[in-house]
């Protein structure tokens, strides 16, 4: 059963479950994926994010906080490791 | 696509491509390293090395995570995996990789409770939401994952998490590159630097390649207009007779690093003495463990793990490819006994491996006119 991810104002979003093809592993494969910032959970520092494709997940921000929405930052295993623009 | 089409223009491409022709002295033979798997698999996805002249060959680092970790190291979280009451957590490549009886996917088959997770924060869920069994978390990865784990078992530690632990197999990736340039089966001509990597701990610390080596750095994206301006820059570098450590990925990777992410990690881990690769031995201060401030949720204290060595078998030559002695192809046992389905070597389980990118892209050797 998919996890929910609740964001201040927001309604529950279902957390898609995980997925790994075999073609390409971006946690394993050391890879980090762009993704913007849809809202976020200063409290328990999280961000509701989405990538290019529209999936959404729950990331870690403490590595790059503070963040706002619409913010793009670099995510790998599910925690933001850099932000795109403003390096 | 914003970061990502301005990345693919064939026009750009093929001007980088010319520019990269001039810059070759014809009769030198360029050898580069990309150290990321992650490079690899863009260089044969992309067909970038189609671009380059035969006088620059690419050859493949060590940076794919999961080619690195040894037999005996999947034998050990099977093992773990197999203790009553545990759920085993990794990510989803590793599942796949052979250890000396199978594999973990094998053991999930058998009924271990082994379950793939995209995040060590996935891991972490399942722990609060079993409150009754143990979960342990297999950690692998360089500096890119590490923070990850670091910040999860920093997040486990607050929430009081007391059934949640982790097996750290996390590795550095400095050390294994000291290895491969003091190595004689090889000579390089440049690195192509990780740029994830880069992104926690910066360009600082490829600056010994440059300074004890000799060897220009040049850190870079893994689009192929990124790769192919990184051969540029290195080649630039060895026509001006410069040699440093260039960003070419300054998009994303500060040269400082993310110093959040590097404070956390020291927090949580410690170096370990010595770590094995596969293929490349034992290489000294090159893994990472959980500190003693964090010794409780240190899967390998809190159970008793074999511990065993394995070696790896006799027809693979993963140890050749980790190291770039040998292009995949000329494995004995590339592409027949071993393939992506049914894999003997690490190097064909991920698709960072370069085993898996020759094969999934069907770049076999072939010759090129030289200039």
């Amino acid at each position: 059963m998919s996890a929910l991810v609740r964001v201040p104002g927001s309604a529950a979003v279902p957390l898609p479950e995980p997925t790994c093809g075999w073609q390409h592993c971006i946690t394993c494969g050391d890879d980090g994926q762009p993704m913007a910032v849809l809202a976020v959970d200063e409290e328990r520092g999280l961000a509701l994010c989405s990538d290019d494709q529209g999936s959404h997940c729950t990331v870690e921000i403490a590595l790059v906080a503070p963040v706002g929405t619409g913010d793009r930052l670099l995510v790998h295993a599910g925690t933001a490791i850099g932000h795109l623009e403003s390096a | 696509m914003r970061f990502v089409d301005e990345f693919r223009d064939p026009e750009l491409g093929r001007a980088l491509a010319g520019e990269i022709l001039s810059l070759v002295q014809p009769g030198r033979h360029y050898k580069l390293m990309e150290v990321c798997g992650g490079h690899t698999h863009s260089i044969y996805k992309y067909g970038v090395d189609d671009l380059l002249p035969a006088n620059v060959e690419l050859v493949h680092g060590p940076g794919c995570p999961v080619c690195v970790i040894p037999m005996g190291r999947v034998d050990d979280g099977i093992a773990l995996a197999h203790e009553p009451g545990v759920i085993f957590t990794c990510f989803g490549d590793m599942m796949r990789v052979p250890g000396s009886r199978g594999s973990l996917l094998d053991a999930k088959a058998k009924g271990a409770d082994i379950r793939m997770v995209y995040s060590p924060l996935d891991a972490l869920r399942i722990a609060k939401q079993n409150p009754e069994r143990e979960v342990v978390f297999f950690a692998i990865g360089f500096e890119t994952t590490a923070p990850s784990t670091a910040l999860t078992l920093r997040r486990a530690r607050v929430e009081g998490v007391r059934n949640f632990s982790c097996m750290c197999s996390h590795v550095t990736i400095v050390p294994p590159l000291r290895a491969l340039l003091e190595s004689p089966d090889l000579r390089l001509d440049g690195f192509i630097g990780p740029g994830h990597v880069s992104t926690v701990v910066g360009g600082r610390p490829f600056e010994f390649i440059p300074a004890d080596y000799g060897k220009p750095v040049v850190i870079a994206g893994f689009e192929p207009l990124d790769i192919l301006q990184a051969v540029t820059m290195i080649l630039t570098q060895l026509a001006q007779g410069r040699c440093q450590v260039e960003n070419q990925y300054r998009r994303v990777v500060p040269y400082e690093g993310n110093l959040r992410a590097l404070e956390v990690m020291a927090e949580v881990f410690e170096l370990r003495p010595h770590f094995e690769w596969r293929g490349l031995g034992f290489i000294s201060h090159s893994g990472l463990k959980l500190s003693d401030a964090y010794a409780d949720l240190d899967a390998e204290r809190r159970f008793s793990i074999p511990g065993v060595r394995v070696a790896d078998p006799k027809a693979c030559q993963c140890g050749e490819v980790l190291k770039g002695v040998i292009k995949p192809w000329e494995c004995k046992v590339f592409g027949t006994a071993c393939t992506p389905e049914r894999p003997i070597g690490t190097c064909m389980v991920s698709s960072e491996g370069a085993c898996a990118a020759y094969y999934n892209f069907g770049r076999f050797a072939r010759e090129r006119e030289v200039v």
